[in-house]
Protein backbone atom coordinates (compact mmCIF):
# COMPACT_ATOMS: atom_id res chain seq x y z
CA UNK A 1 0.00 0.00 0.00
CA UNK A 2 1.18 3.31 -1.17
CA UNK A 3 2.43 5.48 1.82
CA UNK A 4 -0.28 8.01 0.82
CA UNK A 5 -2.70 6.19 1.18
CA UNK A 6 -1.42 4.88 4.86
CA UNK A 7 -1.27 8.37 5.78
CA UNK A 8 -4.57 9.27 4.94
CA UNK A 9 -6.00 6.04 6.92
CA UNK A 10 -3.84 7.08 9.60
CA UNK A 11 -5.24 10.67 9.51
CA UNK A 12 -9.04 9.42 9.31
CA UNK A 13 -8.24 7.19 12.72
CA UNK A 14 -6.61 10.49 14.39
CA UNK A 15 -9.41 12.54 12.93
CA UNK A 16 -12.26 9.69 14.08
CA UNK A 17 -10.48 8.83 17.60
CA UNK A 18 -9.63 12.44 17.98
CA UNK A 19 -13.64 13.67 17.71
CA UNK A 20 -15.07 10.38 19.60
CA UNK A 21 -12.87 11.32 22.61
CA UNK A 22 -12.98 15.62 22.23
CA UNK A 23 -9.16 16.05 22.18
CA UNK A 24 -9.43 17.57 18.02
CA UNK A 25 -7.42 15.82 15.51
CA UNK A 26 -3.93 17.71 17.08
CA UNK A 27 -3.27 15.58 19.59
CA UNK A 28 -3.11 12.07 17.96
CA UNK A 29 -1.76 12.98 14.01
CA UNK A 30 1.82 14.99 15.33
CA UNK A 31 2.74 11.27 17.11
CA UNK A 32 1.67 9.45 14.30
CA UNK A 33 3.53 11.71 11.79
CA UNK A 34 6.51 11.68 14.02
CA UNK A 35 6.61 7.92 15.06
CA UNK A 36 4.84 6.62 11.98
CA UNK A 37 6.65 8.39 9.37
CA UNK A 38 9.57 9.73 10.51
CA UNK A 39 8.94 12.65 9.73
CA UNK A 40 10.47 15.79 11.42
CA UNK A 41 8.59 16.92 14.81
CA UNK A 42 8.70 20.68 13.60
CA UNK A 43 6.94 19.20 10.29
CA UNK A 44 4.25 17.00 11.90
CA UNK A 45 3.35 20.22 13.82
CA UNK A 46 3.22 22.36 10.64
CA UNK A 47 0.92 19.79 8.82
CA UNK A 48 -1.23 19.65 12.91
CA UNK A 49 -1.93 23.01 12.42
CA UNK A 50 -3.63 22.89 9.44
CA UNK A 51 -5.67 19.74 10.28
CA UNK A 52 -6.72 21.63 13.22
CA UNK A 53 -7.99 24.25 11.00
CA UNK A 54 -10.12 22.24 8.71
CA UNK A 55 -11.50 20.40 11.41
CA UNK A 56 -12.19 23.03 13.04
CA UNK A 57 -13.75 25.11 10.20
CA UNK A 58 -16.95 23.09 9.93
CA UNK A 59 -17.88 22.80 13.44
CA UNK A 60 -17.47 25.57 14.38
CA UNK A 61 -19.87 26.75 11.64
CA UNK A 62 -22.86 24.69 13.81
CA UNK A 63 -22.16 26.26 16.80
CA UNK A 64 -22.50 30.03 14.74
CA UNK A 65 -25.42 28.55 13.49
CA UNK A 66 -26.77 27.63 16.66
CA UNK A 67 -26.06 30.56 18.33
CA UNK A 68 -24.38 28.32 21.06
CA UNK A 69 -20.96 30.56 21.03
CA UNK A 70 -20.32 34.05 22.48
CA UNK A 71 -18.85 35.85 20.00
CA UNK A 72 -17.70 39.11 21.64
CA UNK A 73 -16.43 37.29 24.55
CA UNK A 74 -14.16 35.10 22.03
CA UNK A 75 -13.10 37.76 19.84
CA UNK A 76 -11.41 39.53 23.03
CA UNK A 77 -9.70 36.39 24.04
CA UNK A 78 -8.47 36.01 20.59
CA UNK A 79 -6.94 39.17 20.67
CA UNK A 80 -4.46 37.79 23.32
CA UNK A 81 -4.85 33.94 22.00
CA UNK A 82 -3.55 35.40 18.96
CA UNK A 83 -0.68 37.12 20.01
CA UNK A 84 0.68 34.25 22.06
CA UNK A 85 0.45 32.40 19.17
CA UNK A 86 2.25 34.61 17.07
CA UNK A 87 5.07 34.28 19.84
CA UNK A 88 4.35 30.55 20.04
CA UNK A 89 5.01 30.24 16.00
CA UNK A 90 8.44 32.65 16.16
CA UNK A 91 10.06 30.47 19.12
CA UNK A 92 9.03 27.19 17.44
CA UNK A 93 11.63 27.57 14.89
CA UNK A 94 14.36 29.24 17.39
CA UNK A 95 13.89 26.11 19.70
CA UNK A 96 15.67 22.94 19.43
CA UNK A 97 12.75 19.96 18.30
CA UNK A 98 13.96 18.14 21.61
CA UNK A 99 12.01 20.98 23.60
CA UNK A 100 9.31 20.58 21.57
CA UNK A 101 9.29 16.92 22.49
CA UNK A 102 9.36 17.66 26.06
CA UNK A 103 7.11 20.03 25.92
CA UNK A 104 4.67 17.43 23.74
CA UNK A 105 5.39 14.98 26.11
CA UNK A 106 3.67 17.05 29.08
CA UNK A 107 1.22 17.41 27.07
CA UNK A 108 0.55 13.76 26.36
CA UNK A 109 0.70 12.91 30.45
CA UNK A 110 -2.08 16.04 31.02
CA UNK A 111 -4.44 14.78 28.70
CA UNK A 112 -4.20 11.03 29.58
CA UNK A 113 -4.81 12.34 33.36
CA UNK A 114 -7.47 14.44 32.19
CA UNK A 115 -9.24 11.32 30.31
CA UNK A 116 -9.81 9.48 33.14
CA UNK A 117 -10.57 11.75 35.42
CA UNK A 118 -14.24 12.73 36.01
CA UNK A 119 -15.33 15.18 33.51
CA UNK A 120 -17.25 18.13 34.86
CA UNK A 121 -16.07 20.06 36.64
CA UNK A 122 -17.10 23.13 38.87
CA UNK A 123 -16.71 27.01 38.28
CA UNK A 124 -14.86 28.73 41.04
CA UNK A 125 -17.28 31.03 42.93
CA UNK A 126 -17.78 34.55 41.45
CA UNK A 127 -15.10 36.85 43.07
CA UNK A 128 -16.48 39.16 46.05
CA UNK A 129 -17.54 42.38 45.14
CA UNK A 130 -16.84 44.48 48.54
CA UNK A 131 -18.20 47.95 46.68
CA UNK A 132 -21.87 45.82 46.12
CA UNK A 133 -23.47 46.12 42.72
CA UNK A 134 -20.55 47.93 41.07
CA UNK A 135 -19.81 45.81 38.34
CA UNK A 136 -17.74 46.84 34.67
CA UNK A 137 -19.85 47.43 32.03
CA UNK A 138 -17.36 46.10 29.63
CA UNK A 139 -17.67 42.70 31.33
CA UNK A 140 -21.59 43.25 31.59
CA UNK A 141 -21.43 43.72 27.30
CA UNK A 142 -19.40 40.21 27.52
CA UNK A 143 -21.67 38.60 29.47
CA UNK A 144 -24.89 35.70 28.40
CA UNK A 145 -28.44 36.48 28.93
CA UNK A 146 -28.05 33.93 31.76
CA UNK A 147 -24.32 34.03 33.35
CA UNK A 148 -21.76 36.70 33.85
CA UNK A 149 -18.09 36.57 33.22
CA UNK A 150 -15.58 37.31 35.79
CA UNK A 151 -11.65 37.26 36.04
CA UNK A 152 -10.66 38.65 32.96
CA UNK A 153 -7.10 39.44 34.04
CA UNK A 154 -6.39 35.33 34.68
CA UNK A 155 -8.73 34.53 31.89
CA UNK A 156 -6.47 36.58 29.44
CA UNK A 157 -3.17 35.07 30.79
CA UNK A 158 -5.02 31.72 30.21
CA UNK A 159 -5.41 32.61 26.38
CA UNK A 160 -1.91 33.94 25.83
CA UNK A 161 -1.08 30.07 27.31
CA UNK A 162 -3.52 28.76 25.00
CA UNK A 163 -1.74 30.32 21.86
CA UNK A 164 1.27 29.46 22.68
CA UNK A 165 0.58 25.81 23.37
CA UNK A 166 -1.00 25.87 20.09
CA UNK A 167 1.79 27.35 17.93
CA UNK A 168 4.66 25.12 19.91
CA UNK A 169 2.58 22.00 19.83
CA UNK A 170 0.33 22.05 16.72
CA UNK A 171 -2.72 22.04 18.99
CA UNK A 172 -5.95 24.02 18.86
CA UNK A 173 -5.63 25.06 22.41
CA UNK A 174 -9.06 23.60 23.52
CA UNK A 175 -7.31 21.84 25.66
CA UNK A 176 -6.45 24.98 27.80
CA UNK A 177 -9.67 27.72 26.82
CA UNK A 178 -12.13 25.10 28.14
CA UNK A 179 -11.04 24.92 31.40
CA UNK A 180 -9.75 28.59 31.31
CA UNK A 181 -13.46 29.93 30.10
CA UNK A 182 -15.58 27.52 32.12
CA UNK A 183 -13.56 27.11 35.70
CA UNK A 184 -12.00 30.39 36.04
CA UNK A 185 -13.97 32.92 34.27
CA UNK A 186 -17.89 31.57 34.85
CA UNK A 187 -18.99 30.49 31.36
CA UNK A 188 -20.85 27.47 31.20
CA UNK A 189 -19.53 24.05 29.77
CA UNK A 190 -21.82 24.06 26.45
CA UNK A 191 -20.97 28.18 26.49
CA UNK A 192 -17.68 27.64 26.79
CA UNK A 193 -16.81 24.97 24.25
CA UNK A 194 -18.15 26.63 21.67
CA UNK A 195 -16.52 29.62 21.82
CA UNK A 196 -13.01 27.76 22.29
CA UNK A 197 -14.29 26.00 19.17
CA UNK A 198 -15.06 29.21 17.70
CA UNK A 199 -11.85 30.57 18.15
CA UNK A 200 -9.24 27.46 17.46
CA UNK A 201 -9.50 28.36 13.44
CA UNK A 202 -8.24 32.03 13.88
CA UNK A 203 -5.96 30.79 16.85
CA UNK A 204 -3.84 27.77 14.93
CA UNK A 205 -3.44 29.78 11.57
CA UNK A 206 -1.86 32.56 13.34
CA UNK A 207 0.90 30.62 13.78
CA UNK A 208 0.31 28.32 10.70
CA UNK A 209 1.43 31.12 8.42
CA UNK A 210 4.31 31.48 10.63
CA UNK A 211 5.01 27.89 9.44
CA UNK A 212 4.03 28.07 6.01
CA UNK A 213 6.22 31.14 5.32
CA UNK A 214 9.62 29.27 7.03
CA UNK A 215 8.68 25.87 4.39
CA UNK A 216 7.67 24.31 8.15
CA UNK A 217 4.81 23.30 6.03
CA UNK A 218 5.34 20.14 3.48
CA UNK A 219 2.45 19.87 1.30
CA UNK A 220 2.54 16.12 0.05
CA UNK A 221 2.55 15.43 4.02
CA UNK A 222 -0.53 17.78 4.36
CA UNK A 223 -2.34 16.64 1.57
CA UNK A 224 -3.39 12.93 2.54
CA UNK A 225 -3.34 13.92 6.23
CA UNK A 226 -5.57 16.88 5.86
CA UNK A 227 -8.46 14.73 4.23
CA UNK A 228 -8.04 11.88 6.23
CA UNK A 229 -8.75 13.99 9.32
CA UNK A 230 -11.14 15.92 7.94
CA UNK A 231 -13.32 12.52 7.10
CA UNK A 232 -12.55 10.87 10.24
CA UNK A 233 -13.86 13.55 12.66
CA UNK A 234 -17.12 13.87 10.15
CA UNK A 235 -17.30 10.24 11.01
CA UNK A 236 -16.38 10.40 14.75
CA UNK A 237 -19.40 13.04 15.31
CA UNK A 238 -21.81 10.60 13.53
CA UNK A 239 -21.19 7.38 15.40
CA UNK A 240 -20.03 9.34 18.74
CA UNK A 241 -23.45 7.86 20.58
CA UNK A 242 -22.57 4.15 19.24
CA UNK A 243 -19.44 3.71 20.75
CA UNK A 244 -18.66 2.72 24.12
CA UNK A 245 -16.52 6.03 25.42
CA UNK A 246 -15.43 4.23 28.63
CA UNK A 247 -13.44 1.53 27.17
CA UNK A 248 -12.05 4.05 24.51
CA UNK A 249 -10.85 6.54 27.40
CA UNK A 250 -9.21 3.73 28.82
CA UNK A 251 -7.43 2.68 26.02
CA UNK A 252 -6.27 6.09 24.83
CA UNK A 253 -4.79 6.40 28.48
CA UNK A 254 -2.62 3.87 27.41
CA UNK A 255 -1.65 4.68 24.59
CA UNK A 256 -1.18 8.31 25.32
CA UNK A 257 0.96 7.45 28.18
CA UNK A 258 2.64 4.92 25.98
CA UNK A 259 3.21 8.26 23.62
CA UNK A 260 4.23 10.52 26.41
CA UNK A 261 6.97 7.95 27.18
CA UNK A 262 8.28 7.41 23.44
CA UNK A 263 8.59 11.29 23.32
CA UNK A 264 10.10 11.84 26.49
CA UNK A 265 13.08 9.43 24.94
CA UNK A 266 13.33 11.66 22.04
CA UNK A 267 13.47 14.55 23.80
CA UNK A 268 16.05 13.46 25.64
CA UNK A 269 18.18 12.65 22.39
CA UNK A 270 17.36 8.30 22.92
CA UNK A 271 16.16 6.55 19.85
CA UNK B 1 -20.36 33.99 8.60
CA UNK B 2 -20.80 30.14 9.11
CA UNK B 3 -21.65 30.34 5.74
CA UNK B 4 -18.54 31.56 5.00
CA UNK B 5 -16.22 29.21 7.10
CA UNK B 6 -18.28 26.18 5.41
CA UNK B 7 -17.45 27.06 2.50
CA UNK B 8 -14.00 27.72 3.02
CA UNK B 9 -13.69 24.81 4.30
CA UNK B 10 -15.60 22.72 1.56
CA UNK B 11 -13.53 24.16 -1.45
CA UNK B 12 -9.87 23.72 0.81
CA UNK B 13 -10.71 20.24 0.90
CA UNK B 14 -11.83 19.88 -2.49
CA UNK B 15 -8.81 21.49 -3.74
CA UNK B 16 -6.52 19.33 -1.21
CA UNK B 17 -8.42 16.20 -2.65
CA UNK B 18 -7.73 17.30 -5.56
CA UNK B 19 -3.90 17.57 -5.37
CA UNK B 20 -3.46 13.89 -3.35
CA UNK B 21 -5.14 12.53 -6.66
CA UNK B 22 -3.16 14.27 -8.18
CA UNK B 23 -0.14 12.99 -6.16
CA UNK B 24 -1.78 9.30 -6.32
CA UNK B 25 -2.18 9.41 -9.72
CA UNK B 26 1.45 10.65 -10.57
CA UNK B 27 3.31 8.10 -8.17
CA UNK B 28 4.55 10.60 -5.41
CA UNK B 29 5.02 9.94 -1.93
CA UNK B 30 4.11 11.93 0.73
CA UNK B 31 8.05 11.81 2.11
CA UNK B 32 9.22 13.37 -1.70
CA UNK B 33 11.24 16.55 -1.40
CA UNK B 34 7.98 18.87 -2.24
CA UNK B 35 8.21 22.46 -4.26
CA UNK B 36 8.46 25.30 -1.93
CA UNK B 37 5.95 27.40 -1.71
CA UNK B 38 6.15 29.94 -4.44
CA UNK B 39 3.41 32.26 -5.33
CA UNK B 40 4.69 33.33 -8.53
CA UNK B 41 4.71 29.76 -9.59
CA UNK B 42 1.05 28.50 -8.25
CA UNK B 43 -1.27 29.33 -11.36
CA UNK B 44 1.26 27.39 -13.73
CA UNK B 45 1.33 24.72 -11.52
CA UNK B 46 -2.34 24.58 -11.52
CA UNK B 47 -2.47 25.36 -15.73
CA UNK B 48 0.21 22.11 -15.67
CA UNK B 49 -2.15 20.13 -12.91
CA UNK B 50 0.83 19.60 -10.33
CA UNK B 51 -0.15 18.62 -7.37
CA UNK B 52 1.58 21.16 -5.56
CA UNK B 53 -0.50 23.96 -7.54
CA UNK B 54 -3.63 22.23 -6.02
CA UNK B 55 -2.23 21.59 -2.71
CA UNK B 56 -0.84 25.30 -2.51
CA UNK B 57 -4.00 26.63 -3.21
CA UNK B 58 -6.02 24.18 -0.41
CA UNK B 59 -3.42 25.54 2.00
CA UNK B 60 -4.21 29.01 1.12
CA UNK B 61 -7.87 28.97 1.53
CA UNK B 62 -7.64 26.73 4.98
CA UNK B 63 -5.27 29.32 6.25
CA UNK B 64 -7.35 32.50 4.88
CA UNK B 65 -11.03 31.74 5.86
CA UNK B 66 -10.37 31.89 9.37
CA UNK B 67 -8.96 35.53 8.52
CA UNK B 68 -11.78 36.19 6.29
CA UNK B 69 -13.92 35.25 9.12
CA UNK B 70 -13.20 37.61 11.43
CA UNK B 71 -13.02 40.63 8.52
CA UNK B 72 -16.49 39.38 7.77
CA UNK B 73 -17.14 40.13 12.17
CA UNK B 74 -15.64 43.48 11.75
CA UNK B 75 -17.95 44.71 9.29
CA UNK B 76 -20.87 42.87 11.49
CA UNK B 77 -20.31 44.36 14.86
CA UNK B 78 -19.59 48.28 12.56
CA UNK B 79 -23.48 47.43 11.40
CA UNK B 80 -24.23 46.60 14.95
CA UNK B 81 -22.90 49.53 16.17
CA UNK B 82 -20.08 48.11 18.24
CA UNK B 83 -17.37 50.29 16.91
CA UNK B 84 -15.46 49.02 20.07
CA UNK B 85 -16.00 44.93 19.61
CA UNK B 86 -14.96 46.06 15.17
CA UNK B 87 -11.29 47.54 17.23
CA UNK B 88 -11.26 44.18 19.18
CA UNK B 89 -11.58 42.46 15.36
CA UNK B 90 -9.24 44.53 13.86
CA UNK B 91 -6.86 44.12 16.23
CA UNK B 92 -7.05 40.40 15.75
CA UNK B 93 -6.66 40.76 11.92
CA UNK B 94 -3.73 43.14 13.06
CA UNK B 95 -2.16 40.68 15.28
CA UNK B 96 -2.27 37.70 11.95
CA UNK B 97 -0.84 40.61 9.84
CA UNK B 98 2.03 40.57 12.43
CA UNK B 99 2.57 37.38 11.93
CA UNK B 100 2.82 36.71 8.57
CA UNK B 101 5.54 39.92 8.48
CA UNK B 102 7.92 38.44 10.87
CA UNK B 103 7.64 35.09 9.10
CA UNK B 104 8.44 36.86 5.82
CA UNK B 105 11.23 38.44 7.62
CA UNK B 106 13.16 35.30 9.22
CA UNK B 107 12.01 33.69 6.20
Amino acid sequence: MSIAILMLVGGIAAGMFGSLLGLGGGLLIVPLLTFGFDLPLREAIGVSLVCVIVTSGASAAVFLERRVANLRLGMVLEMFTAVGALVGGLVAFLVDERVLAGLFAGLLVYVAISLIRPRSGTPAPSPVDPGGAVRSTFLDRLSGPDYQVHRMGPGLAGSIVAGLASALLGIGGGLVKVPVLHLIMGVPLRVATATSNLMIGITASTSAWIYLIRGGIDPYATGPTAVGVFVGATLGSRIAHRVDLRALRLLFTLVLLYTAFAMLRRAMGVQ
Amino acid sequence: MAVLLRLGTYVAVGLIMCGVILMLAGGLSPLDPAPAFDPARLLDDLSALQPAGFLWLGLLVVLATPAARVAVSVAGFVRAGEPRMAGVAVLVLVVIGVGILFGTAGA
